[in-house]
């Protein structure tokens, strides 16, 4: 909310400057947000009148001014501007006076012409950006009158209330605030009404949603346009200004923070009652749109209509206008519940909503109400009645609050005197119930002001004694303490070491949007889609990691990359309940290295070999099998143990806009996140040395790597403890469809050196079972 | 006079140090330390010497002995490093190292893993929970009933059949309450959502962590240690931190906390960078509500509470202009981090 400094001062002092009052306020968690200088914040600058001019004898553009300053000599002027004659009011810089963009003024000599001052433009002043010609001020503008008087300068504080602090949604709230952490009197408090109250005239209905209603009447007022100052200063904090009797409404609302309103007395027809509104009730509304309500909304209601939504907005209908003769002013409490569901169900929040929501004070009903009368009838004339029509009864006060100084220092975590304690509530207008029991028992007993409803238990105290005392004045202390790991803390080391795999072997590491745009499912039949979606950019949630690394794969190939490998860690939502898994996701496109490097000229393209080597660096033991999926080419299916965990493969050419084939596998990690943690054990370096001999051998092209595997593992031989494939090609020189493979088998036994007869015997086995089994021609 | 071992030693040295290559050294080393070597024979001639004689005589070969070794030695190395020298020269050191693809961790997973590092330290333990969640576990339970002010309908996402997307991790402190007794003491980093429009400061996905301890008389200094602690890690020794009574449902007293370095950019201004305070009764109470006990006696436990914005943190410590760069994931941005 808006603040006005000067409005502020009428009810406490304040620091000279704003800052210190922003400061003050921000510390004691009532953010100021924004400091803006409205006005003429200029001094030595006054008004004067122009009695005559001449062209300046030794320049063309210059005119020298005769100007009347109020003190009955006249002053010389040297002038540049030209948009001004004799008899205008212009504000006049004298000697001394230091102007908005820094320039001082002082009496000069302007080319042999004495100068005793300056003629000063709108942005000279502050006054706006306009530079083109002096500042002619109204006829009726006093001469010699501070031009400060013209153009009151002002602070406007731009506030951040927090919701529980409804009390300081208006200036008086704020100034009591201030008085209260500056330690200052308040200057003056809204007066109670001393009208006759006359419980009759006016009923409710619904007296949960509205517990208290009131009505006074006032004739024969003239509505009209407001006066300068009424208009100046809703116009300062932001609102807009109608007419005479509308701003009083609103002026009371900034002033006391209790919404009012005026209706035309003589649309109503017959009783006020504040009721439900019947199902389906239709309402126009001051805002021009009509608005379909419900038995859950509270009106105010004559005996025909809705005439206002109660305590959101008027009607249109009985609104004041300019013919407007006789008015009912309305000032009442609205339970916060039922406005928040009301506002929030129309859709229609309001100033007065706004306030009500957060809960008005209840002692302000009636002084709001007076304190309009009066203005009322001191603005637009009018008759008030003698007496106010009511209905329902206020809130009563808040409970009373205790409070054990031993839990204020337990939770605050320091020692503060008893008597600070109470002072500084005291101070928050708390008053303390006199009972030695409680004391004894280190306890006091709070009552709470009607305006603090948000100080319902002892912690509520226990924060207004940090605010004042400061949070500065708590030193920090240490309460570090062990604590056993969770699976969190397992899951998410293993994800760690995954991450730091990836990237070790080259991938980067993307984060995409959980949001997805529609239609964007690959990889997944469906996905869930928000009820209330903002753009359509993010409609649901993401299926699949795969469509969020597409993306990224886009964008890095329009911005020239040459080769993208990236992988993403991170939850996925899978319809239809929307169960959380954590996937990880790989995507490879382009070159191996990003840029050719002289060591390996000949750079390849990535490719499936690439892709599973990845999966395999960051997850050990997998196993892959061939398998089916829609959107690949290529498909293989991604097992850790017997568990199917995922899928990878070449992107479908169908699904694919990127030149080059492209790369992707995702797989399921929560699966290999549980598996049991059990510590590596060691085993025994081997003593006795290891004998090698490779295989060379050409078969045809169909027969696959893992037949030739199993040929040489199956049935086992005891000595053999490894085969690595080194070598594959296939071209002319060995004949068409077919293959050149080379595998290194190595050969060992644990507890001794083998001898060359034996391995001899065992490899001969093996290339006898590949040339009978696989029909594979060997080479020597 | 001169004993002819001196004499032998002097011809020796000389001839290795004349030695013009690898085999001439070799010729020398066979000629005096080889099995019928001069220097070897002096040795087999030892046996004839009398009592008096032999130990100065041995004494004087040894030296003899070991000299010309050294000598043959040294020469050896000369050569080989001749040779090293020659076959070097015409490498050029000043050519590129042979380069390594190395990936970069994305900027909020650096942030993530820095600040779990920090509180690790400090004793908590990780904490987990959906991202999509019901109302009560992200308004009722967090104090914030329906007809409250604070619980915004506007801003948050919604699913079809009424659950929604959690707008905070605070909904891990339920959680994790609900699971286990006190104390606790946990910190749960993971994703939130606003409904936003996408700009250069908001995202309608950002992230977090959310903190949670409760134990026997924890209090705002506790509060304040601990998360002075963090912020003078994560930005450096000399940063200023200040904690501003504020507003949130679900802790009373409420703190929000500033930091101040010169590291920073703009480093005199405050910036806000958590949200943090004593957790309020009424969280406890709707805990043990759905627990179906006491076990969170308000009158017992206290607890703190904070929320780290995780996004604003990066942007704070790497000087990252625009909340959408970290979603856009150009390689360009990463690599700037690995």
């Amino acid at each position: 909310m808006k603040f006005s400094v000067n409005w502020l001062r009428e009810f406490v002092d304040l620091p000279k400057n704003p800052e210190e009052i922003a400061e003050l306020l921000t510390r004691a968690g009532v953010e100021t947000e924004n400091i803006e200088t409205r006005g003429a914040n200029v001094e030595k600058v006054i008004v004067s009148q122009i009695t005559a001019s001449s062209r300046h004898p030794n320049a063309d553009r210059l005119t020298v001014c005769e100007v009347d300053d109020g003190s009955g000599t006249k002053r010389q002027i040297v002038c540049g501007a030209t948009n001004y004659k004799a008899g205008d009011k212009i504000p006049l810089a004298l000697p001394g006076a230091k102007l908005a963009n820094g320039i001082e003024i002082r009496k000069t000599n302007l080319r042999g012409v004495e100068s005793e001052g300056m003629l000063c433009s709108p942005i000279e002043l502050g006054l706006g950006e306009d530079a083109s010609g002096l500042l002619i001020l109204s006829a009726e503008a006093k001469i010699g009158a501070p031009l400060s008087d013209l153009f009151p300068g002002d602070t406007i504080l731009d506030v951040e209330i927090t919701p529980n602090r409804g009390d300081l949604l208006s200036h008086f709230g704020l100034a009591r605030e201030i008085a209260t952490l500056t330690g200052k009197k308040l200057k003056s408090t809204p007066r109670e009404a001393k009208t006759d109250i006359k419980k009759s005239g006016v009923t409710i209905s619904a007296t949960r949603e509205c517990p208290f209603f009131s009505a006074r009447k006032i004739d024969n007022v003239n509505v009209g346009p407001s006066p300068q100052w009424l208009r100046a200063k809703i116009e300062s904090v932001g609102i807009r200004s109608i007419s005479n009797i509308v701003d009083i409404s609103n002026f009371v609302m900034l002033e006391l923070g209790q919404p009012t309103h005026a209706f035309d007395a003589d649309k109503l027809k017959g009783m006020i009652n504040v009721r439900l509104a019947r199902g389906g009730e239709k309402f126009l509304a001051l805002d021009g749109k009509t608005y379909s309500l419900t038995s859950d909304n509270c009106v105010v209601a004559d005996e025909e209509w809705a005439v206002g939504i109660g305590g959101v907005m008027g009607g249109e209908e009985t609104g004041v206008t300019n013919l407007t003769k006789n008015i009912l002013l309305e000032a009442a409490y609205f339970s916060p519940a039922s406005i928040r569901r009301t506002a929030r169900n129309l859709n229609l929040p309001s100033d007065a909503s706004y306030r009500f929501e957060r809960g008005v004070d209840p002692e302000m009903v009636l002084r709001a109400s007076q304190r309009a009368t009066e203005l009322i009838r001191e603005i637009a004339g009018g008759t008030p009645a003698t007496e106010i029509n009511v209905a329902g009864k206020l809130p009563t006060n808040p409970a009373d609050v205790s409070l054990s100084y031993e839990k204020c220092d337990r939770v605050l975590g320091i020692s503060i005197k008893r008597r600070t304690v109470d002072e500084i509530l005291e101070g928050f207008g708390l008053k303390q119930t006199k009972s030695e029991r409680i004391r004894k028992n280190g306890s006091s007993k709070w009552k709470i002001p009607s305006y603090r409803r948000d100080l319902q238990r002892d912690v509520d105290l226990i924060e207004e004694v940090v605010r004042a005392y400061g949070a500065d004045k708590i030193p920090g202390t240490d309460r570090s303490r062990f604590t056993p790991a969770s699976i969190a803390d397992h899951a998410h080391d293993l994800e760690s070491a995954w991450r730091q795999r990836l990237a070790a072997a080259g991938l980067d590491e993307v984060r995409t949007s959980k949001l997805l745009p529609r239609e964007r499912f690959a990889f997944s039949e469906s996905a869930i889609e928000l009820r209330n979606p903002l753009s359509e950019d993010h409609v649901a949630l993401r299926p699949s990691i795969l469509v969020g690394l597409l993306g990224v794969l886009d964008r890095n190939i329009r911005a020239g990359a040459e080769r993208v490998a990236i992988f993403e860690i991170g939850r996925t939502f899978i319809p239809p309940s929307g169960k959380e898994e954590r996937h990880l996701g790989i995507l490879l496109w382009g070159n191996v290295a990003s840029a050719p490097n002289w060591r390996s000229p000949q750079s390849r393209s990535l490719d499936l070999f690439d892709l599973k080597g990845a999966l395999e660096c960051a997850v050990p033991n997998l196993s892959f099998h061939s398998g089916k999926f829609p959107d690949l080419a290529l498909p293989v299916d991604v097992f850790s143990g017997d568990q199917m965990i995922g899928f990878g493969g070449q992107l479908a050419a169908a699904k694919s806009n990127s030149p080059g084939p492209v790369f992707v596998a995702e797989v399921h990690a929560d699966l290999l996140l549980i598996a049991e943690e059990t510590a590596t054990k060691f085993r025994e370096i081997e003593k006795f040395p290891a004998v090698t001999r490779d295989i060379a051998m050409i078969v045809p092209e169909e027969i696959p790597h893992e037949t030739i595997l199993r040929s040489i593992e199956e049935p086992r031989e005891p000595l053999l403890e490894s085969v690595e494939l080194f070598d594959l090609f296939s071209g002319r020189e060995i004949g068409a469809a077919r293959k050149s493979l080379a595998y290194r088998l190595t050969y060992r036994d644990r507890s001794r050196t083998l001898t060359s007869e034996e391995v001899n015997a065992a490899h001969a086995k093996i290339r006898e079972r590949l040339r009978r089994d696989l029909g594979a021609e060997l080479r020597e | 006079m001169t004993h002819p071992l001196e004499q032998l030693r002097d011809d020796a040295l000389r001839e290795i140090e004349s030695a013009p290559d690898e085999q001439a050294l070799e010729t020398a080393r066979v000629k005096y330390l080889g099995k019928s070597g001069s220097i070897s024979s002096c040795s087999e001639q030892m046996r004839t010497l009398g009592k008096d004689e032999k130990p100065i005589v041995g004494k004087l070969l040894n030296e003899v002995r070991n000299a010309v070794t050294a000598a043959l030695e040294s020469r050896a190395a000369n050569f080989r490093s001749q040779m090293q020298s020659e076959a070097l020269a015409r490498i050029d050191v000043s050519l590129p190292g042979t380069p390594h693809e190395i990936g970069a961790l994305h900027p909020l997973t650096q942030m993530w893993e820095r600040s779990i590092e920090i509180f690790r330290r400090m004793g908590f333990a990780l904490a987990d929970g959906p991202d999509i969640e019901d109302e009560w576990h992200c308004f009722d339970a967090l104090n914030t009933p329906p007809e409250h002010p604070a619980r915004n309908e506007q801003d948050t996402f919604y699913l079809p059949d009424g659950r929604l997307l959690r707008t905070h991790t605070s909904t891990v402190q339920i959680r994790t309450m609900q699971a286990a007794p006190p104390p606790i003491r946990v910190i749960a980093p993971g994703a939130a959502y606003r409904r936003d429009e996408l700009d250069a400061t908001h995202s309608p996905q950002f992230h977090q962590i959310e903190g949670l301890f409760v134990d026997e008389n924890v209090s705002v200094a506790d509060l304040k240690g601990a998360l002075e602690f963090f912020m003078r890690e994560l930005f450096g020794a000399g940063t200023e931190v200040q904690f501003r009574p504020h507003y949130f449902p679900f802790t009373e007293p409420s703190l929000e906390i500033y930091v101040k370095s010169k590291a920073l950019k703009g480093g005199e201004r405050w910036i806000e960078v958590a949200g943090s305070g004593i957790v309020h009764p009424a969280v406890f109470e709707a805990v043990n509500k759905a627990r179906g006990d006491n076990a969170y006696d308000p009158e017992k436990w206290t607890g703190y509470a904070f929320g780290l914005g995780m996004d604003r943190l990066a942007m704070i410590l790497f000087d990252i202009p625009d909340i959408r760069l970290f979603g856009q994931n150009d390689l360009r941005f990463l690599r700037q981090f690995a």
